[in-house]
């Protein structure tokens, strides 16, 4: 039961929408996976010609399942290289390196009652909840924000139809956020998975509409937090100055120059790789850092954040 | 594998408990340096290091049979050493999974999973055990399955729900812990539980300590030694039976102290659970008397020099205070001066 | 889909707690203010824990939420207006599960007293559900403390002394500082388990 890398194989390739993708992988080992978990994620790397691409996918299969892992990934147009290499090369077969899950989005479970909040491919996260939570005869209520052409494409990881309200861009259709909010009993959790402009949305009502922030949790779009201006970087211990282009991550940087930093969530939020700072100023775009710990500019978590203005970094690596 | 169990042995009224000379050269002696340091002294549970304990990840010794009897005792005379919140019920079975699958997979002589679905089969051969029971269905198991399990393994277990940025001790199973209650802690969070150590929050141990357990991943479990001292070879020192044995501290002298006064070390190692994200936390208790550890001189060095470095905040906390003059009599006998090097390890391969 | 996550909120006080002085299960106190977050909200009152004219400064300190609020007065009555009047805690508890049955993520509670008495009245707001966030405490009037006997388990209500015999098994104990929240109970153990009948001087420390 221990261990950190998984080598898969890839056992179906199925299309479950235009820009939609399913991918279901196998183990390449002997013997059962490791159990997937209600929330959690498979840090996939995928071996695209030119570089290795690191991401992390939401488990989509069901919790405690060690025999499949499934992932649904959407073909984003401005795609880093991880939605087009897996929509546009990934075969059956095929090999690749994992970590073990890691869940980083549990559900509390100490609630009353669960509320989930997605936008469009955000809902990947909460097809493990309902899949745990039907089987358990926990109290919930999905809402998906996405196109009215979609709202169909994830039926068949729905159980509970009447437990699932589906929202889109026309008039009396659109989810009213505070009204939602305003009816919940004690001891209900909030949990939003989807672009920035909802999830902030969300936030701010849910502190608006008087919710203990603890009471609140989301999982943000990395694809949104990384790139930027282009800047340099300087690795001290290594000896190497790297450039750090507009469509790839500080971390994908030095990754690329073939330094190891650990790593864990790739989006800012679980702290593993937090870097020393020796020169230099950085603009954090992380969840982790404190309010003083940004100010005092002496550590950078190199997974989303990047040098202010375009500046030299110099790295403790 | 074979391990000679000594199934007769007792940790209470004769105090029969004795460690073979395997069982003490294996014994996880917790001083790496010649002077007492606290530290957070954590690292990944890998199998292997300076003790045969580190083997495998649950550690299965001779006095497995023994210590389960003495569980069952004291789970007979108060129930109330394990409790769960209900939201646990999760978090039980992700336990009962990993102490199986461990047992089973380090130990296939002793003990068997089979799995056909949902439907398993379990069997205890040392302790003449077979259940048939379906996963994730409590009502197939004789008892909780975190109690069902937890019976069956050597020492003490928490399981830590992740919420609030913190961790709750929202389930337990309590018989063999140095001086903590689990009636009056459970549901206590991380700084909570820990409020009564001394000197480890002003050093920030305990902030550090959490930040990184709140990180800890599925698959790379950690481990780290704890340790206090027992007079006689007891397992069950709670608060709730300190009025039995409290007055065995009175009651050490300079003749029977090598004899009666053990130290008591605990394995600590931490688990990330896969369904539940709950965190398992074993507490695992070895025992061996002065008398068993002087048999190896650099611990008999270490342990004197040790001792005679403890703050006296610590030495209150661990209840010590009584009787450390004459421990630290006895174990001058055994400390030459030579120089030791560093590290937990004996050094030497028999007695 | 790549995605990151965060708990709002959470982090900036996980790394921005200190360690206070006294032990870490210990509370701390501030004075009650109404959580203007809050849609509907309830004060419980210790009547005999105020001083003279307190009861009113703290009606002031609410008036801002004053249309949502309800108010729960213990023991005798106090100048607080539309208070419902209970004559003790068992009575004031039956209240305030009554008024927080059905309560949402909107509700507040606040309760001022002695600690055992605003730490009942917080093991009723969870047990509705309510989040710590969701409720505020202010310790008032005597420094009495609710004692848990760690051997027989039961409690010692209004003890004021170092040491107290256990009303259930008599036992003499010490009141450490260790404390838990859901029993809102400080601990204690027996003083003289090492050597029985060294008892030390009772002292009245917790007037």
């Amino acid at each position: 039961m221990t261990g950190d890398q998984l080598k898969l194989r890839v056992a179906a390739i199925q299309d479950i929408a235009p820009t939609l993708r399913l991918v279901r992988f196998e183990n390449a080992d002997a013997g059962p996976l490791p159990p997937s978990a209600t929330g959690a994620h498979l840090q996939v790397v995928l071996q695209a010609p030119d570089k290795q691409i690191r991401n992390a996918y939401s488990l989509i299969s069901k919790p405690g399942s060690r025999d499949v892992y499934e992932i649904i990934v959407r073909r984003v147009p401005a795609s880093r290289g991880g939605s087009a290499y897996i929509h546009e090369q990934l075969k059956t077969g095929d090999l690749l390196t994992t970590s073990w899950p890691g869940n980083l989005f549990a559900p509390q479970r100490s609630a009353r009652k669960h509320i989930m909040i997605a936008g469009g491919i955000g809902i990947t996260p909460f097809l493990s909840y309902v899949a745990d939570f039907a089987n358990k005869g926990i109290d919930y209520e999905l809402h998906l924000c996405c196109r009215e052409e979609e709202k169909d494409s994830f039926a068949p990881w729905l159980p509970e139809p009447d437990k699932v309200f589906m929202h889109w861009d026309a008039d009396g259709h659109r989810l009213d956020i505070p009204a939602l909010l305003l009816r919940q009993p004690a001891n209900t959790h909030l949990y939003v998975c989807g672009p920035d402009f909802l999830t902030d949305d969300v936030l701010e009502a849910a502190e608006a509409g008087g919710w203990p922030d603890n009471h609140v949790h989301c999982e943000r779009f990395g694809s949104a937090l990384s790139g930027g201006e282009a800047f340099r970087a300087v690795l001290q211990r290594s000896g190497k100055q790297i450039e750090v282009g507009e469509h790839e991550s500080l971390l994908e940087a030095i990754e690329r120059e073939g330094v190891e930093v650990p790593c864990l969530c790739r989006g800012g939020a679980c702290g593993v790789c937090l870097t020393s700072v020796l020169d230099g100023e950085p603009q954090h775009r992380d969840h982790y850092l404190s309010k003083t710990e940004r100010a005092s500019g002496k550590h950078i978590m190199p997974c989303v954040s990047r040098a202010r203005g375009g500046g030299l970094l110099v790295l403790d690596l | 594998m074979t391990i000679a169990f000594k199934p007769d042995e007792t940790y209470r009224g004769d105090y029969t408990y004795r460690n073979s000379d395997a069982a003490i050269l294996r014994f996880p002696f917790p001083f790496p340096e010649d002077s007492y340091m606290y530290s957070v002294n954590i690292e990944p549970h890998v199998r292997g290091g300076f003790t045969p304990v580190y083997d495998n990840p649950i550690d299965v010794d001779e006095h497995y049979i023994a210590e389960c009897r003495d569980k069952a005792i004291t789970l007979e005379r108060d129930p109330g050493r394990y409790a769960a919140l209900p939201h646990m019920m999760t978090a039980q079975w992700d336990a009962l999974e990993m102490l199986m699958e461990c047992l089973s997979t380090d130990y296939p002589a002793l003990f068997s999973l089979h799995k056909d679905g949902d439907h398993w089969t379990w069997i205890n051969r040392p302790l003449g055990l077979e259940q048939s029971f379906t996963f994730g269905k409590e009502e197939t198991l004789p008892c909780e399955p975190f109690e069902y399990i937890t019976r069956q393994v050597q020492g003490d277990f928490a399981l830590l729900d992740q919420r609030n940025g913190t961790l709750y001790l929202d389930a337990g199973m309590v018989t063999s812990q140095a001086d903590w209650s689990l009636q009056f802690d459970v549901g206590m969070d991380f700084m909570e539980w820990h409020g009564p150590v001394p000197l480890a929050h002003q050093a920030g141990v305990f902030e550090r300590a959490l930040k990184f357990l709140l990180m800890l991943r599925q698959g790379q479990p950690m481990r780290r030694l704890n340790w206090t001292m027992t007079v006689n070879p007891r397992l069950d020192t709670s608060p709730e039976t300190y009025p039995e044995w409290g007055p065995d501290r009175t009651q050490l002298t300079l003749d029977n102290i090598g004899r009666k006064l053990h130290l008591r070390v605990e394995l600590q190692t931490l688990w990330r659970l896969p369904r539940s994200n709950a965190i398992l936390f074993p507490l695992r208790c070895y025992l061996a008397s002065l008398d068993e550890l002087v048999r190896v001189p650099k611990w008999g060095r270490r342990l004197h020099r040790v001792l005679s470095t403890l703050p006296r905040e610590l030495a209150e906390y661990k209840g010590m205070v009584r009787f450390l003059p004459t421990a630290l009599e006895y174990l001058s006998a055994h400390d030459d001066g030579a120089p030791t090097r560093s590290g937990c390890a004996a050094e030497i391969s028999t007695l | 889909m790549n995605t990151t996550t965060c708990d709002a909120g959470h982090r900036s006080e996980l790394n921005d707690r200190t360690a206070p002085p006294s032990m870490r299960s210990r509370p701390t106190y501030a004075s009650l203010s109404p959580d203007m977050a809050g849609r509907e909200h309830l004060l419980v009152i210790e009547a005999d824990a105020l001083q003279p004219g307190q009861a009113s400064a703290l009606s002031n300190s609410f008036t801002a939420i004053a249309g949502a609020l309800r108010t729960v007065v213990s023991g005798s009555d106090l100048p607080v207006p539309g208070a419902s009047v209970q004559p003790d805690l068992a009575a004031t508890l039956l209240a305030v599960k009554a008024r927080l049955s059905g309560a949402t993520m909107q509700q507040r509670v606040y309760a001022i007293g002695s600690e055992p008495f605003i730490w009942s009245i917080h093991t009723a707001a969870i047990e509705a559900g309510l989040d710590e966030r969701q409720i505020r405490l202010c310790h008032s009037g005597s420094l009495k403390r609710r004692v848990w006997c760690t051997h027989c388990h039961d409690t010692t209500e209004n003890v004021t002394t170092n040491i107290v015999a256990c009303a259930g098994c008599g036992r003499h104990l010490l009141v450490r500082d260790h404390f838990s929240r859901r029993l809102g109970a400080f601990m204690g153990v027996q003083i003289d388990a090492e050597v029985p009948g060294e008892v030390p001087t009772t002292e009245e420390v917790f007037p």
